[in-house]
């Protein structure tokens, strides 16, 4: 453009109180695995979408990282046809038309060190052409085997510093690793090659608008935050179910993972931390994250085979029936190993050791072929003192449930016992019900779409923070050695598909007098 | 639904003092339908004919915004004093599944008016819920103190007002007197929303913003019935960039930015583009455009130097008034940068 180096301290007076959050800077987003699915049908579309609704900043280049021997076109192509399918607004002819220049393809395998210096001399072109040095996005959402060989050359290439005022950020997909030494190995090298500043691990559930809802329901509503705690609180549960199994060869990947390393070391202790955690000092990245990493470092840690026995319970579906139709169990499920002992659904009793929480248990279950699919987390609330109406038909009414839908359909609600119109003392739950869709007309933006926008605006609060993770994988490990590594391993449970989990899940929770809620 | 909804229409004509059974009837005919809201909207017209009209409006903005839907029309010249009153619903399946619908009370009121709009508001407003006032075409002498004390948002358009000063005068006053609580919301305003939005983005680039002090010249291009569009776009370029107003004739306007250099600032007129159809910035070395032509959903934004050009596209405004009330409801807010710029617009008026 021929004005020379940027001058970035220079600032742009019309960003001035156009909106209430970060601006995002425009960047070179670079994605690695770039002909997978998650690109095809994730990425690529959000990025359009928040072309679609303004918000990208004009000049947002996109290259595609992948070994395929594939061209600009048929990059292109490919992208634009999946977009015609899956985005959330539509296609638009003249959006995409002015998005597909800006998209180009670089083949390259991930362990080749010339890819990365062709890669650096094309990002080079791109910033001459713009007259400019630009800011830089590497997004790694390859197979987790090559995030260390990508993260070195990246280094090694020079593409991860900072330059003249420049930017450098890197966005690293999940599965984080899969035990605490792998991920603090990854952590190692994401932090040798970025700053952790620089540094996004993506976790989706936290950029879904009910999961950002949390904060605002606990905090923007006198009315919770002060029987948010022990007093008044019996218990919280966090449902993750699913009624697909291992569709889409989705069996090669799950079958060396399970329901623990897959769901609850990332998203379901992201949302055990949020409904948890003390009122950060501000809504800073880490002021929100240094008391949602307070909640999982006071997990209790379930360190031997008996505690792990006590509190945790595994299983496996059999075969059964979900809407009519027959499916196979976990082992004869394809890509799935007939002698498997990995879980495919996971209950637990989790107990926070902190002065808010102490004595509270959070039941958090996850698995693969239950009836449907839901995510929600319930908070039920403690029973009124016995006084008044026990004497009255029914006895003395059921607590008060919470309940924050993250997905489908999602919404939050809330169980009161109501008197029945009559003559006599007869009380029945009734539930306040609050939709997103019946009240908000319009659609949430895709979680990607607000995750890719926050960090090109320099915003890590919706991603996971390095000790976040490590205490994560803490936890969990601990329960995969008493499954794994122990003589005396707690046993592997049983369900057929389409049931709410196993008999043991349930008996974790009637032994205390309480039981799963129905969804 | 299986009770008498006329979605076209304003429904089942009723007894005003029967408004609350009639709706109640409107619910328990149909148990598969979901009555949603989140605030009480109301259109206002001294138009009788545009009663149907903005029914159909509101059978748009509910497909986003659910809400107690008040339509009324006042026919001042009326010689005896009347009421008419007509309720129905206006459903949308929710995500293709769920019939969520939005219940719509219709008035039409003719004769003397002392009093009646504001009385007929209190009566019919959903309890808790904000009052959002859309009140079309020129403020009346109906437009006094308690009316406006009830509405949280105030919608106009003063692209529609003969008087911009004296309208603009009144909201001003109602502003005070509620205490500044009232929210204000000119369509003319967020008429130039996406221009705004596409100004910031394009100066984010280097280029464009170390060009930002030597811009020598604007220009804005626009119909001749958007003046107050145009003006308030000019004013919030001025009032961003720290420029003062030195001169002013007709529609042109010199001005100096805080290093004292001189700016020209043009706005032209052009029937045949888009309500606003241009946007651009000059200087020695650097070319920001922003245009639109007529009936086009996008921008077309450019920015050139040294012979070079990197264009982009991205939204426009919608035209039709009920369409950028919708986009308001979207976003929401306070709309502090608004008030922030009448000044600077009072300036250019």
């Amino acid at each position: 453009m021929g004005l020379g180096v940027a001058e970035h301290s220079v600032s742009n007076p019309f960003r001035e109180d156009l909106v209430s959050r970060n601006r995002p800077e425009a960047c070179t987003v670079v994605i690695f695995g770039a002909t997978g699915d998650l690109t095809h049908r994730k990425l690529v579309p959000a990025l359009y979408n928040l072309a679609v609704d303004g918000e990208l900043p004009p000049g947002v280049q996109i290259i595609g990282f992948a070994r395929r021997d594939w061209t600009d076109e048929f990059f292109r192509e490919g992208l634009e046809k999946i977009n015609r399918k899956v985005s959330r607004t539509g296609h638009d002819d003249k959006i995409w038309d002015s998005l597909a220049p800006n998209i180009s393809y670089h083949q390259s395998e991930f362990q080749d060190e010339d890819g990365y210096a062709s890669l650096a001399a094309k990002l080079d072109a791109v910033d001459e052409e713009r007259g400019a040095k630009g800011n830089r996005l590497f997004y790694i959402a390859s197979a987790p085997e090559y995030f260390d060989d990508i993260l070195l050359h990246l280094k090694k290439a020079g593409l991860s510093e900072e330059r003249e005022g420049c930017w450098s950020r890197v966005i690293v997909e999940k599965p984080f690793g899969t035990t605490l030494a792998t991920a603090q190995h990854l952590n190692q090298v994401v932090n040798g090659t970025f700053e952790e500043k620089d540094t996004y691990r993506i976790d989706h559930y936290l950029g879904k608008e009910t999961a950002q809802n949390i904060m605002v329901l606990r905090f923007a509503n006198a009315i919770f935050e002060p029987l948010w705690n022990k007093q008044y609180i019996d218990h919280i549960q966090i449902t993750c179910a699913e009624h697909l199994g291992m569709e889409g060869g989705r069996g090669a990947y799950y079958d060396g993972a399970g329901a623990l390393r897959d769901m609850v070391q990332n998203h379901l202790l992201q949302l055990l931390s949020l409904v948890a955690m003390e009122p950060p000092t501000d809504l800073s990245a880490d002021g929100v994250r240094d008391e949602k990493v307070k909640v999982i470092r006071s997990l209790r840690q379930w360190d031997t085979p008996e505690l792990v026995k006590e509190n945790v319970v595994r299983a496996q579906y059999l075969s059964g029936d979900i809407n009519g139709n027959e499916v196979p169990g976990y082992r004869e499920e394809d890509r799935v190993n007939p002698e498997s002992e990995t879980e495919a659904y996971v209950a637990l009793r989790c107990m926070i050791d902190t002065w808010r929480w102490s004595g509270v248990p959070f039941y958090v279950r996850v698995g693969k072929r239950l009836p449907k699919k839901a995510t929600e987390i319930s908070v039920h609330f403690k029973e009124t003192p016995s006084v008044l109406f026990n004497a009255a038909p029914g006895g003395v009414p059921d607590g008060n449930v919470l309940v924050i839908r993250i997905q489908p359909d999602e919404g939050i609600s809330l169980r009161m016992n109501s008197k029945l119109p009559g003559t006599s003392l007869r009380m029945e739950p009734v539930k306040m019900d609050f939709h997103y869709a019946s009240s908000f007309g319009k659609s949430s933006p895709e979680a990607y779409e607000r995750l890719l926008l926050d960090c090109m605006a320099g915003d890590a609060t919706l991603f996971a923070r390095r000790d976040e993770v490590e205490e994560a994988w803490r936890f969990v490990d601990n329960i995969e050695r008493a499954w794994h590594e122990s003589e005396n391993p707690p046993p592997m449970a049983e369900f057929p598909a389409g049931g709410w989990g196993p008999t043991e899940a349930d008996e974790m929770l009637s032994g205390e007098g309480r039981k799963w809620r129905r969804l | 639904m299986s009770v008498d909804l006329s979605s076209a229409g304003l429904g089942r004509a009723v007894e005003v003092a029967a408004i609350d059974g009639e709706l109640k009837k409107l619910w328990e005919a149909d148990d598969a339908s979901t009555n949603a809201s989140l605030m009480n909207f109301l259109i206002y017209t001294e138009d009788p004919s545009q009663l149907t009209a903005n029914s159909e409006t509101i059978l748009s903005l509910t497909q986003e915004n659910a809400c107690r839907a008040l339509l009324i029309a006042m026919d001042r010249k009326a010689p005896e004093p009347s009421i008419e009153a007509y309720v129905t619903a206006h459903c949308h399946l929710a995500h293709g599944k769920k019939s969520i619908c939005s219940e719509q009370v219709s008035f039409l009121l003719k004769g003397k008016s002392l009093g009646r709009l504001r009385n007929t508001v209190f009566a019919h407003l959903n309890s808790d819920l904000p009052l959002v006032f859309w009140w079309q075409n020129e403020l009346s002498d109906l437009f006094e103190e308690g009316l406006y004390r009830l509405v949280d948002r105030l919608i106009f358009d003063s692209s529609t007002w003969a008087d911009p000063t004296a309208g603009f005068e009144r909201i001003v006053t109602a502003r005070k007197e509620t205490g500044q609580s009232m929210i204000t919301q000119d369509l003319s305003w967020t008429r130039s929303y996406f221009f705004r939005l596409a100004t910031a983005g394009l100066f984010d680039d280097p280029a464009a913003k170390n060009s930002f002090s030597a811009i020598n010249k604007v220009k804005i291009l626009a119909q001749k019935e958007q003046r107050t569009a145009a003006l308030l776009l000019l004013a919030w370029v001025v009032e961003l960039s720290g420029w003062k107003l030195l001169l002013k004739n007709g529609d042109s306007f010199e001005l100096s930015s805080a290093e004292g250099n001189l700016i020209e600032a043009d706005i032209e007129w052009n029937e045949d583009g888009a309500p606003l159809s241009e946007l651009s910035f000059f200087s020695q070395d650097c070319e920001i455009k922003i245009t639109r032509e007529k009936g086009n959903p996008h921008l077309c934004q450019s920015l050139c130097t040294d012979g070079h050009c990197l264009y982009f596209s991205s939204p426009a405004d919608a035209d039709a008034p009920a369409d950028l009330v919708a986009s308001q409801l979207s976003r929401g807010g306070k709309n502090s940068l608004f008030l922030r710029v009448l000044p600077q617009f009072f300036e250019l008026l």
